[in-house]
């Protein structure tokens, strides 16, 4: 073996050689390896540049809490993931990987000037300086500061993987699949009911993976765990969340662990699991010491090292030192001389350490160092020796070394019982927070609730030197860059709560949410403000527990699942026909139906001259329809609109405004009275559910002592409006049952009866102010009753027409669109709609409202019609009016255009709008101004054709 | 730069399925299939007593269970889905409340040991210990649903007209 | 996601079949023409949005579409208590 890799021994199996690249260069590892046991078993010590000084960094630990090695993953085009931490990177065959943070390449990277001028970078500079001159903000300091921060590069392709998501219940939960969790589970499972383990590792064993004399006790569990048939396991599933009732968020990695050409399905799969008892065995994460230059690469985390060794079969070094402040760093160093490692010392910061310790490394050959401390290291981009005293303050020696485990202690894992809100009590002997009493039933079991023999150690973040702290370069969070010093000077600048010296230093703020710092920063702020840690406090834990992708979150909410587009039962005919579609709350609606090449405008106009001209054909399907029945009906319908209702002859329709309880109006439509206790409500079509909502919220909790019920029946019914002068003629044939003569059946009633066979309740209602009819059928049925009126009308030279076409009818008439004209502050005599309002009616909802003070001030905007002075300026919709176009600005504005269009039967263009004042300035001239120029309008009724409603009542 | 559909064109090509589709979830095997068209009705009382006399038949007591083609969804809800056919008897100036919604709704049925599964990739509940006789409203992801348990591992699925071919396109995915 | 005990239906069911209603056992005034512009200002707008214990609505509105009132710490998001639309607030809450 060359290099780094041990002659034998580790998980990995090295009869499957794998090629891989870092950075553009060529390795090789094995099946089993992560990208960062192959890297540094190729002797790789540089991994990438921190964040803010660009100083070259290391591998630190071999987990989720890795600080420095973030690396970018591309699995091809358009499949690229910054910020991957190396050790939880699979490695596969043809794996590419680069570093990041650097320019122009890692071991020559210009930014590392931070570095040099550091001094000038302490915490919280930016609050301090890119303020002069101001100007420079905008053209200099960000767009510098944007191309420097951050770790990797976004992908700005569009993400081509699927994500799949389900939800999962079970009686238990096992998040984290060591001995503990594993003993957990068969525990579980013994006692019946679904038991699901996961594990963020793609195998089961956690730590014991790195101690091969417990290898054959994991297989014998794991085979248990195989043979329970209620037993889930998932590996390479993170959990990352823990929310309220035991509900986990997880996300399962399903292929970034084969080769893309390997790779079929979805790549993550987001697991939202509901337990009746969650247990929680996560474990504990080793601390990193504090002290000066411990951020050279080669310097890392003594558990790291150790399943550098034992898991992988890779030495750290050639002649590795051991900085101990507790005893595992000690059985971590005889694990390693055990598995062929060269340890050249093991330094430990205590004045006492257990003798059966001292004498087991004696007996391996290591050298001892007791109450010492390292006070630097030597090297730049690899360790080359350490610098050590005793206490830290006395003589110095030299040792040289080309790799330094840090052994500081173990912090039980305790995010995900944060995040329920279990309480967290503080562990002297750990130096660690515990878990305390959860809220939720969840219990936390093995080293992650302090419940594991780690061995004894002492708590010391940062270690005794005859430097100063604030003249070393002891760093505490690697991955923000933050420093001893840091924190002192926080403390120095007034900062007292832990919140504050966090966000102040960013300690704990990075991608790895201080797994390594937490701790120690708590430590050296205790330390500087003189208070025991307890009285300090901690930060708050949130999900993720780790960094998720957008894709996982996102499920399978994507390209055609991303949200349902609701289509009509005409829709596909529409679509045979060329429409050109428009999205109307979550439906989506024929806007136009252009012929032979033409526009909107085109279209738009042949559309409207031929429905007035002789008949045109209209989908008005997705209209909210609700179906009122019970005895009470009537009597409800009065309470909740502002017309009379009882008076409504069953076979009759009414148009019916609906406000708020504040007055403004919030819906309309025209409903019809079936039978004494039956009426066919209508709302717009956006408005159908909140009317609805609104309707049994009083129905239900102010007016329960009625009969009557709500029911939703907007997809019962297709609804045909055919509109124009020969609208009776089309369906007269069709029709059966139901005398269509123009006294029989008059203008807003209703009748029931057939239509090509096909029950109907055939509405006489017009929104166009032509001649028209509603024709309402079953909605299995309503293309094929559709299909029928158009080919009668052939004759007729019928024309189907879209939304756009029905807005400009119904303008010209002066007609509102309750969200369009309106904006939910308009009353009805703002929009000249007092006649809807009963006026003998002694309450309906909004009544009360009416009558506040500022309802009836002048001033208030009214509904009118503007008439541009040239007839084919095309006003704006939402352009603002001005009475005084010369005034000074800000100018005062007096209302805004509400809708705007081309009128073919004005041949020039109208416009409705709401105005202070609007009706009292009918003839007056108002202006428009636009960039570039100011237009002129006459205001006007808000009608522009038909006044009399001839044609309506033909 | 970063490319994005328009909202207005994705899912338009959705088609709500009408052949049964087979597959499996996590390896139990399930079938999708169009439920034959039914008869569907709700309806609306205070006194369950007047309601059941009006149809001539008994009503389920329970919330949240069916029997006989009737669910009963809520204190003063019931939802019948009966053989195609089925007349709605009239009644008129009673305290009842009776909708034909036929057409509103169509239905999809899951059968085999994965329905359960499939069910779960969107519908929040413990589908699993659904027993014959169950019925609820609930939700599959945004998409309001009823779920109806005809069998041990066999569902029947009711969702609105227009909502149908997403949630089919869903569940399609769901069982691949 | 949080889990809401339904009075109607009878068991806990997951938040997303639910929407919220505002605060509870405002009982909109029988005859709202006696009322005077501060009172009415009072029902329409003035709520108690306190910390702590809030007797509130909610509506089963993928369930059973009933609404229901409950009691519900708005600090810790936990449901104490639901009951009936029409019931009284359950005794022994801290105002």
């Amino acid at each position: 073996m060359s290099g780094y890799r041990l002659a034998a021994g580790g998980r990995i199996d090295r009869s499957r050689p794998l090629a891989f690249s870092f950075d553009g260069q060529g390795y090789q590892g094995f099946a089993g390896d992560s990208l960062a046991s192959a890297l540094v078993a190729s002797g790789v010590t540089l991994f990438g540049r921190s964040f803010k000084y660009h100083r070259p960094r290391g591998l630190v630990g071999m987990g989720p809490e890795e600080p420095n090695a973030l690396v970018t993953v591309d699995r091809g085009p358009a499949r690229i993931t910054p910020n991957l931490r190396a050790p939880q990177v699979a490695l596969h065959d043809g794996l590419q990987a680069k570093s990041q943070n650097r320019w122009p390449s890692l071991k020559f990277d210009v930014a590392a000037l931070n570095d040099v001028f550091g001094a000038l970078f302490p915490a919280g500079f930016y609050n301090k300086t890119f303020m002069w001159p101001r100007s420079a903000w905008e053209k200099l300091y960000e767009p510098v500061i944007r191309q420097l921060a951050g770790l990797g590069d976004s992908p700005v392709a569009r993400d081509p993987d699927h994500y799949d998501a389900t939800y999962a219940h079970c009686e238990v939960l096992v998040v984290g699949g060591g001995i503990a969790g594993i003993t957990a589970t068969l525990e579980a499972a013994a006692h019946g009911g679904r038991v699901i383990l996961i594990d963020e590792q793609d195998e089961l064993g956690g730590g014991a993976l790195a101690d091969p004399a417990q290898w054959a006790a994991l297989d014998a569990l794991k085979e248990k765990l195989a043979a329970a048939g209620n037993v889930t396991v998932m590996t390479r599933t993170t959990a990352f969340g823990y929310y309220h009732q035991n509900f986990i968020g997880a996300t399962q990695s399903l292929t970034d662990h084969l080769a893309p050409a390997d790779a079929s399905g979805p790549r993550e799969r987001l697991w939202r699991i509901r337990a009746g008892e969650v247990v929680l065995a996560q474990g504990a994460i080793e601390r990193p010491l504090v002290f000066n230059r411990n951020d050279v690469p080669g310097v890392m985390l003594a558990s790291a090292g150790r399943m550098l060794a034992l898991r992988y079969g890779v030495a750290v070094g050639h002649a590795v030192v051991v900085m101990a402040a507790h005893d595992s760093g000690w059985r971590d160093a005889l694990a390693l001389a055990g598995a062929g490692v060269h340890v050249a010392a093991i330094i430990d910061v205590r004045n006492v350490v257990g003798a059966d310790l001292a004498d087991a490394a004696r007996d391996a050959g290591i050298a001892v160092h007791i109450g010492c401390a390292i006070t630097t290291v030597h090297g730049r981009h690899a360790v080359t020796g350490v610098t050590f005293a005793a206490n830290g303050t006395g003589p110095a020696c030299k040792l040289a070394c080309d790799a330094v485990l840090m052994a500081g202690g173990w912090t039980p894992s305790v995010h995900l019982w944060s995040h329920a809100k279990g309480s967290l009590t503080w562990s002297e002997a750990w130096g660690a927070y515990l878990p305390g009493t959860p809220i939720e039933n969840c219990h936390a079991v093995g080293a992650g609730a302090g419940a594991w023999d780690m061995g004894h150690g002492v708590v010391t973040a940062v270690l005794p030197s005859h430097i100063d702290v604030r003249a070393q370069k002891a760093f505490v969070d690697f991955q923000n860059d933050v420093k001893a010093r840091d924190i002192h000077l926080a403390v120095q600048e007034g900062m007292r709560s832990i919140e504050h010296i966090k966000r102040y230093t960013t300690n704990g703020m990075a991608t790895d949410q201080g797994k390594t710092s937490n701790l120690n920063g708590l430590q050296i702020a205790s330390a500087a403000l003189g208070r025991p840690v307890e009285q300090i406090g901690l930060t708050t834990f949130r999900p993720p527990y780790t960094p998720q992708t957008f894709g996982a979150l996102m499920g399978h909410h994507k390209d055609a699942l991303f949200q349902p587009v609701r289509k009509s039962p005409i829709d596909e005919w529409a679509t045979e026909h060329g429409a050109v579609f428009e999205n109307v709350s979550n439906w989506r609606r024929a806007r136009y139906f252009p012929r032979g090449g033409e526009d909107m405008d085109a279209a738009v106009l042949r559309e409207c001259a031929a429905v007035r001209r002789s008949v045109g054909i209209f989908d008005a399907s997705t209209l909210g329809k609700i179906e009122v029945v019970g005895p009470d009906a009537a009597e409800f319908l009065n309470r909740m609109y502002t017309n009379p209702w009882k008076g409504l002859q069953p076979g009759r329709c009414r148009y019916g405004l609906l406000l708020r309880e504040d007055g403004f109006i919030t819906d309309d439509g025209v409903s019809a009275r079936m039978a004494d206790d039956r009426f066919h409500l209508t709302t717009t079509t956006g408005g159908a559910a909140r009317v609805l909502g609104m309707m049994e919220d009083y129905l239900q909790t102010e007016w329960s002592d009625l009969d009557v019920w709500l029911t939703s029946t907007t997809e019962q019914w297709a609804v045909i409006a055919l509109q124009g002068p020969r609208a009776r003629d089309v369906i007269a044939p069709l029709v059966s049952g139901i005398d269509l003569g123009a006294e029989a059946f008059p203008h807003m009633a209703v009748r029931e009866g057939t239509i090509a066979g096909v029950p109907t309740r055939l509405f006489r209602v017009s929104f166009t102010g032509e001649l028209g009819f509603e024709i309402n059928v079953p909605a299995s049925e309503g293309r094929k009753v559709w299909e029928a009126v158009w080919d009668a009308g052939q004759a007729h030279g019928i024309t189907a027409y879209g939304t756009e076409t029905m807005h400009v009818l119904r303008a010209e008439k002066g007609f509102i669109i309750v969200g369009q004209d309106t904006d939910g502050t308009m009353t009805p005599y703002d929009m000249g709609l007092d006649w809807a309002v009963g006026k003998k009616k002694p309450d309906f909802v909004g009544k009360r409202s009416l009558a506040r003070p500022d309802m009836g001030l002048p001033g208030r905007k009214q509904f009118i019609g503007l008439l541009t002075e040239d007839p084919q300026d095309l006003l704006e919709e939402g352009a603002q009016v001005v009475a005084d176009p010369d005034a000074p600005m800000p100018m005062p504005m007096i209302g805004h255009v509400t809708s705007s269009y081309r009128s073919a039967a004005l041949g020039r263009t109208i416009a409705l709008a709401v105005i202070a004042d609007g009706r009292a300035r009918i003839g007056q001239t108002i202006f428009v101004p636009m960039p570039g120029k100011v237009i002129r309008a006459t205001v006007t009724a808000p009608m522009f054709y038909d006044a009399e409603g001839s044609r309506l009542n033909a | 730069m970063l490319e994005i559909a328009p909202m207005a064109v994705a899912g338009i090509d959705l088609k709500r399925g009408s052949q049964p589709i087979t597959g499996a979830v996590y390896g139990l095997a399930v079938t999708l299939a169009p439920a034959a068209p039914l008869v569907r009705w709700s309806l609306r009382a205070k006194d369950a007593a007047l309601l059941s006399a009006a149809l001539g038949r008994t009503l389920p007591d329970r919330v949240g269970t069916h029997h006989d083609g009737i669910a009963r969804l809520g204190p003063d809800e019931w939802h019948g889905l009966l053989p195609l056919g089925t007349t709605l008897p009239a009644v008129s100036g009673q305290p009842l409340g009776m909708v034909d919604v036929s057409a509103r709704s169509v239905g999809f049925t899951l059968e085999g040991p994965g329905a359960v599964a499939a069910l779960s990739r969107g519908c929040p509940l413990d589908v699993a210990k659904f027993t014959p006789g169950r019925a609820t409203r609930t939700v599959f992801e945004t998409v309001e649903i009823q779920i109806w348990c005809l069998a041990p591992d066999r569902f029947h699925v009711e969702v609105w007209r227009s909502f149908a071919p997403w949630l089919w396109h869903a569940l399609a995915e769901a069982i691949g | 996601m949080i889990l809401i005990h339904c009075p109607y239906c009878e068991e806990d069911r997951p938040e997303v079949e639910f929407t919220y209603g505002g605060e509870a056992h405002i009982a909109r005034p029988l005859d709202p023409g006696a009322l005077d512009d501060r009172q009415w200002e009072t029902y329409l707008y003035i709520r108690r949005n306190p910390r702590g214990a809030h007797a509130e609505r909610w509506r089963h509105a993928h369930g059973c579409a009933r609404f229901f009132n409950a009691v519900r710490d708005t600090v810790t998001d936990r449901f104490e208590v639901t009951y009936k639309t029409g019931e009284p607030r359950p005794a022994g809450d801290t105002k």
